[in-house]
């Protein structure tokens, strides 16, 4: 794939280019995110020779018609005078003109609207304040559309327009039109990255062969949470030569994020601020790790410098909360998450961080309001689902809470946390047969926190069921050794001591013997397993023979480097665990 | 410009993520509608005379008009041309003028507004006064450029009204040109583009905008009241739905919407809609409870039980009843940790519904529940519970004085406390006692009762609460009644106004259901036609499986197929043993005892039959009694001790010709002539002639009720039967007509060979 690729990748100079041109289309028409993307992909390129850099566009006879009046209205525009910009611009016939003309008419509209939100705190409601200008730019729009005479800037007016009508699967196909017209205006692909909400929409679409679709794939495929195909995606862009680039930094960091790859995201995080010191833009999420890794001088290092650059940014907001909820201070981080949400109410991961820090703060009903909130902003948000969930459960009501626990685990299959906690539920409902389903199915997708074996060993264990609980100990002692680090809540030695009680009951006493030996490196087994050894020997010496009939590999055998994956046997019979 | 591209970051599905409290707590403002009926009543207090029938018309628009949607001019108009055609041209004249005024006619209409109101009859507290009042209030809250867009969306709203009435106006080419008055070249835009767009635009078109909360709550009051007691009259579950959704979209804190959806959702079993609307209600809920009293007794910890205990209803509605269980468990425990009696209490009543759903033993349950609800002086529960007692205890053979007694007992607290809704149900349930005792006169007393009963409930909305459960039972019950009676035409019209009362997709469709499918059966059966009863017996297995079953081994029976059939029946038995059903029970019996008939086993069917006899008596099911005994002396009569069996037929045959079914009756009478005649060949010659005598005349009422049903399997066997007494009796012409009646019969049906004898 990578290899096939390169070869398109190959002419960077010819994509430096095609970049160079964007952007000044783009500046003309005052599209100033696409003009960003598009120049920080370009800073990652090599410089280009004098003799190379493209030539400005060839002015029509159009363009030069409308050349005062489009200067004049651009500087309206930029100075956020729309209704005066259009107004000059109306009579304009060139592309460019029409384009800024009806931009000025829609972002006019946009900001009306804003104003009338502010202004509607009053006995007008919410929401329903609408941007009057759609609908007649959508007429407009379309009479140009039937008849042919849109470029691809103003395909992607018309798409905007359509979507902010709600009217989603016109939109769709106006932006792939927009994206075949002009495919190096990232913001057409953005839009339309917005509106797909699935892999199979996704396949349906037929998207313009260019290098741009590349980006465009990959950031799609973090959206739906593929991350796999979205890390190796973004490797290949970067091997095809945008190595340098801020933004697929920024992505790979975001998509590690996603998977939970700490070390990683951190490692790309700290790399993205060498090269990049006073951005802003995900500054949250590299938060949001220190915060997990709980490092602290980093986080206040970083909640500093991103207030120095700029303290009225939602970013900024969270990792103050971030900051202030990792020294306990959680009265304050909440008021910082609430200061995030009235920079931008839309902030979803403002809603849900806030949620967890009234649930610091005991205040379960102001939790629940701020989880609900989150999901009414985002219904696929499954940490507000989680969080829930963990609201009930603390209210102890376990069987209200599996709603939320399942929603979660439905928006992620595959992640251990619902699902632990999914069995923790059922365990408490006294609901076994779940539980251990749960836990296992936890255990199977690759446990994070590393409980679910341990939780399962001991489900098994008031079942009765002693072999199973066995088997999950033996597992998960191995777990805990081969990942080598140790962690805090390991509870090796309960695993030990049940296990060496276990072995003697079978009257396997050498592997007893070596489990309690084991157990007495740790303090609170420490008697239990003195007690087992006593035991021991004293049966030995009344000459009661081991049963040597099973072949009798220990469990301590496979400890030094064993990561095959383990299939359940009997715990009896563990050679054909080690291979 | 940041606009823009802001909203890209975030997910465009979301319809509005800005969710903040009303923070002037206002419930209502002004808008262009408002404003024309605050012109009406202005109008109305400042034009003295006027004439006494139009002033009571109008006063009885004003609540309507004040509590409802926003309608526009036209419609507005038209309502009030229906009343008061005088009225319309002043208030259209004073709203055209504020429109076509200046901003100043307005503010103007607002200050004189109250002067009207001061010395009228409308009180500051009244319902006019206080509209008035908040309208005001709204008004002068208004900063200076929202009163200019009021302004403005008024100038449009009588526009629009005008236009309408001038309508064919050419409308073709209007290009945007900019020197028209811009408010009316956006209406004629509008106009414009309508045909051409697209659908879920079209829709944002037809809900006028806004609606304040106040109008909201009272459409939501309504609709939920209509669920519950009308749900015919109530919006279509979909457009209820859309409804909902819009009201949300536009207003994400209206809780009460959130419940009234999960209602609607149920409406239409969707589990998934329901849950996520329960949940969702309950978690708004406990915010808006949470805020003044941090948690404990009353603040939502409260709505936390509650919450559970609706999702352990959920599930019960369902049909999940391990779900529910664990639910009510929840709900139990954490009431019993607040030490929330009433809650538990409901908790309880719950946990013994969910038994008797499960088809356990819940009496000690049930007991329970009523001891505590009438300690805590929770009339609604008690009652309930002692419903809920009576039920089971007719179910097991409790003496019949001390169920009604308990019915009765109860009666007379709902009517103390107007519990209307239990009235009907303890109605029902007596009707169902009743009918079970094969009392049918007093079934059909009680039944009509409830029916014609005027309901105590307040009639809100012009409707009547009757589409509860109850009325449902009453007119089943009815309409059986009337099929046992023959009166098929009645019972079609019964079953017509059921299914318009209960449409298939509700809750409580399945009872008339399963009721219209059990008459077709019989009805099928008595006519002898079994093709058209065995696609019944399938229907009635998916909405009953033990009474399918028992069909099923009836239509076996019927057909020839002993073997199939006992089967069958054995199944049944030990199915019905289970879940102590016992008038099942009795009827298997019988049918088992008839299948040994039809080997000639008479006297191995006797145990059966004794056993049959002996459970019926015990739980005082008169009708399965008589049943029963005709069934024994049908016995003794084939094993040759005819005395007995007519001494047998005539002591029941009293009770079954007062309330047993024509076929019961038709049945009884043949049974007693065929003793009869026994008899008589057996008596003394001088008897003789009187006896056979009246074996003909027994026979003949007989074959009275048998015509009336149109059974002619029956009528064939009675011809037969008199032919050969009027043979005896040596009557040559009344033999030949029967016979001939019977050949002509014994023609049509397809003969079924010994059925004469071997048959009750």
């Amino acid at each position: 794939m990578a290899a096939t690729r390169s070869s398109e990748f190959g002419d960077l100079v010819q994509i430096k280019k095609q970049l160079i041109s964007i952007t000044a289309q783009c500046k003309e028409r005052g599209l100033v995110h696409s003009v960003k993307w598009a120049s920080e992909l370009a800073f990652s390129l090599e410089t280009l020779p004098l003799n190379e850099i493209p030539p400005p566009l060839e002015l029509t006879e159009e363009d030069a018609q409308d050349l005062d009046a489009l200067c004049l209205a651009k500087s309206y525009f930029d100075l956020k005078e729309y209704d005066r910009a259009a107004y000059f611009l109306r009579g304009c016939r060139s592309q460019k003109a029409y384009f800024l003309y009806m931009y000025s008419r829609y972002l006019s509209g946009e900001k009306k609207k804003d104003d009338e939100t502010v202004d509607s705190l009053g006995p007008l409601e919410k929401g329903q304040v609408r941007n009057e200008a759609l609908r007649e730019l959508r007429v407009e729009l379309s009479k140009k559309h039937s008849a042919g005479e849109l470029d691809g800037f103003a395909l992607y007016l018309y798409g905007v327009v359509l979507r902010k009508l709600d009217l989603l699967k016109e939109a769709v196909e106006i932006f792939v039109a927009a994206t075949h017209a002009l495919p190096l205006h990232w913001g057409s692909w953005l839009e339309l990255c917005n509106l797909i909400t699935n892999i199979e929409m996704l396949k349906s679409l037929s998207l313009p062969d260019c290098w741009v679709r590349d980006f465009f794939m990959a950031h799609m495929y973090t959206e739906l949470q593929m991350i796999k195909e979205a890390l190796q995606k973004y490797q290949s862009l970067m091997e095809a030569g945008f190595a340098k680039s801020t933004y697929i930094i920024s992505q790979i960091a975001v998509a590690y994020h996603n998977i939970r790859d700490i070390d990683q995201a951190l490692y790309l995080f700290n790399e993205l601020r060498e090269q990049d010191p006073f951005r802003i833009e995900n500054m949250d999420t590299f938060s949001n790790l220190l915060y997990v890794r709980s490092m602290k001088p980093e986080l206040s290092y970083l909640a500093h410098n991103l207030v120095e650059i700029d303290k009225y940014r939602v970013e900024t907001c969270c990792v103050i909360g971030n900051y202030y909820s990792l020294r306990s201070q959680h009265e304050k981080a909440a008021l910082y998450f609430q200061r995030a949400l009235k920079l931008n109410p839309r902030c979803l991961g403002a809603w849900t961080l806030m949620g967890h820090e009234y649930m610091e703060m005991k205040n379960t009903s102001a939790a629940i309001q701020a989880y609900r909130h989150a999901i009414e902003v985002n219904k696929r948000d499954y940490r507000a689902w989680y969080g829930l969930g963990q609201t009930y459960e603390i209210l102890k009501m376990p069987f209200y809470s599996l709603y939320y626990y399942r929603k979660a685990h439905q928006l992620r299959p595959n992640d251990s946390r619902m699902l632990v906690a999914l069995g923790e539920c059922y365990e408490k409902l006294s609901q076994q047969v779940e539980a251990k389903k749960c836990y296992w199915r936890a255990y199977s997708v690759g446990d994070v926190e590393r409980m679910a074996l341990l939780k399962l060993a001991k489900l098994h264990e008031q079942l009765n069921e002693s072999d199973d609980a066995a088997q999950c100990y033996i597992i998960y002692i191995k777990d805990i050794f081969s990942c080598g680090e140790q962690l805090e809540h390991a509870e090796v030695s309960t695993a030990l001591r049940y296990l060496g009680q276990y072995y003697f009951k079978n009257r396997l006493y050498d592997e007893a013997s070596l489990c309690a030996q084991r157990c007495c490196d740790y303090n609170d087994a420490r008697e239990e397993g003195k007690a087992l050894l006593r035991q021991i020997s004293a049966v030995r010496e009344q000459g009661e023979p081991s049963s040597t009939d099973l072949s009798l590999p220990c469990v301590f055998n496979p400890l030094s480097n064993n990561t095959t994956p383990v299939r359940r046997v009997s715990p009896l019979d563990l050679s054909s665990i080690t291979p | 410009m940041a606009s823009v591209h802001e909203s890209l970051y975030f997910n465009p599905m979301m319809t509005n993520g800005v969710v903040h409290a009303n923070i002037f707590g206002i419930k209502d403002w002004v808008t262009p509608y408002k404003i024309a009926v605050l012109a009406l009543l202005y109008e109305m207090s400042t034009t003295k005379p006027m004439a006494l029938l139009d002033r009571r018309r109008l006063n009885k628009l004003i609540l309507p008009l004040q509590q409802g949607a926003d309608l526009t001019l036209e419609q507005f108009v038209k309502i009030l041309e229906e009343c008061c055609p005088r009225m319309v041209n002043a208030v259209k004249l004073k709203l055209l003028l504020m429109a076509s005024g200046e901003l100043q006619d307005m503010e103007h209409f607002f200050t004189i507004l109250p002067n009207a109101f001061s010395d009228s009859e409308a009180f500051k507290t009244s319902v006019v006064g206080l509209f008035m009042r908040q309208m005001l209030l709204a008004y002068n809250k208004l900063s200076f450029s929202q009163v200019y867009k009021l302004y403005k969306s008024l100038q449009q709203y009588c526009n629009l009204g005008n236009q309408l009435e001038i309508s064919a106006l050419p409308t073709e080419d209007m290009e945007l040109t900019s020197n028209e008055d811009p408010s009316a070249d956006r209406i004629d835009k509008d106009e414009l583009d309508t045909p051409s767009l697209h659908q879920s635009e079209l829709r944002s078109d037809e809900t006028q905008g806004p609606s304040s909360q106040k109008q909201a709550e009272y459409f939501l009051a309504r609709q939920a009241y209509l669920l519950k007691n009308d749900e015919n009259k109530a919006m279509s579950p979909a457009k209820l739905q859309d409804e909902l959704n819009n009201i949300l979209k536009f207003n994400p804190d209206f809780a009460e919407a959130h419940y009234l959806s999960y209602l609607n959702s149920m409406r239409v079993q969707d589990i998934f809609i329901s849950t996520h609307s329960l949940l969702h209600y309950f978690d708004r809920l406990i915010l808006s409870g949470g805020e003044g009293k941090s948690n404990g007794d009353e603040g939502y910890g409260r709505s936390l039980r509650y919450a559970v205990l609706n999702l352990a209803t959920l599930h019960c509605r369902f049909g999940h009843y391990q779900q529910a269980d664990l639910a009510l468990q929840e709900a139990i425990r954490i009431a019993q940790e607040a030490n929330d009696h009433v809650c538990l209490q409901h908790c309880l009543s719950w946990l013994y519904t969910l038994e008797q759903m499960k088809g356990s033993d819940s009496v000690v349950l049930t007991e329970d529940s009523v001891k505590i609800a009438a300690h805590f002086c929770l009339p609604y529960l008690a009652s309930l519970g002692i419903q809920s007692l009576v039920q089971q205890g007719a179910k097991q053979g409790m003496p019949a004085n001390k169920l009604l007694d308990a019915l009765r007992g109860t009666d007379i607290m709902h009517w103390k406390q107007s519990l209307s809704e239990l009235i009907e149900i303890s109605l029902a349930q007596t009707t169902s006692i009743w009918r079970m005792y094969g009392k049918s006169t007093m079934a059909r007393q009680q039944a009509q009762l409830l029916l014609n009963m005027n309901s105590l409930e307040p009639v809100n909305f012009s409707v009547q609460q009757n589409n509860t459960e109850a009325f449902a039972v009453a007119l089943c019950h009815l309409s059986e009644l009337h099929a046992e009676q023959g009166l098929y035409a009645v019972v079609t019209d019964i079953m017509k106004h059921l299914k318009q009362q209960f449409p298939p997709h509700t809750q409580h469709a399945k009872l008339w259901m399963l009721c219209d499918l059990k008459i077709q059966f019989e009805k099928a059966m008595n006519d002898g036609k079994y093709h058209l009863a065995e696609p019944h017996v399938t229907a009635i297995s998916a909405l009953n499986s033990t009474e399918g079953l028992y069909r099923k081994a009836q239509l076996l029976k019927a057909l020839n197929q002993t073997s199939e059939a006992s089967k069958i029946l054995q199944q049944l038995q030990q199915q019905c043993e289970k879940t102590k059903n016992t008038e099942m029970i009795i009827r298997v019996m019988l049918a088992s005892a008839e299948l040994h008939w039809d080997s000639s086993g008479f006297a191995s069917g006797l145990p059966l039959l004794l056993q049959a006899l002996a459970l019926s008596r015990q739980h005082n099911l008169q009708s399965l009694t008589s049943e029963t005994v005709l069934h024994l002396a049908f016995t003794q009569l084939m094993l040759g001790i005819p005395e007995q069996a007519l001494a047998l037929v005539q002591d029941v045959l009293e009770s079954v010709l007062a309330h047993g079914s024509l076929i019961d009756k038709g049945r009884a009478l043949l049974l007693a002539a065929r003793c009869q005649m026994t008899l008589a060949g057996t008596a003394a010659q001088e008897h003789r002639l009187t006896a056979l005598e009246q074996a003909v005349h027994t026979l003949e009422e007989a074959a009275v009720y048998f015509s009336r049903l149109d059974c002619k399997e029956r009528m064939r066997d009675i011809h037969y039967l008199q032919a050969r007494l009027h043979h005896t009796l040596g009557n040559v012409s009344q033999r030949n007509k029967y016979a001939m009646l019977f050949r002509l019969l014994d023609q049509e049906l397809p003969s079924s060979g010994m059925t004469v004898v071997n048959r009750l």
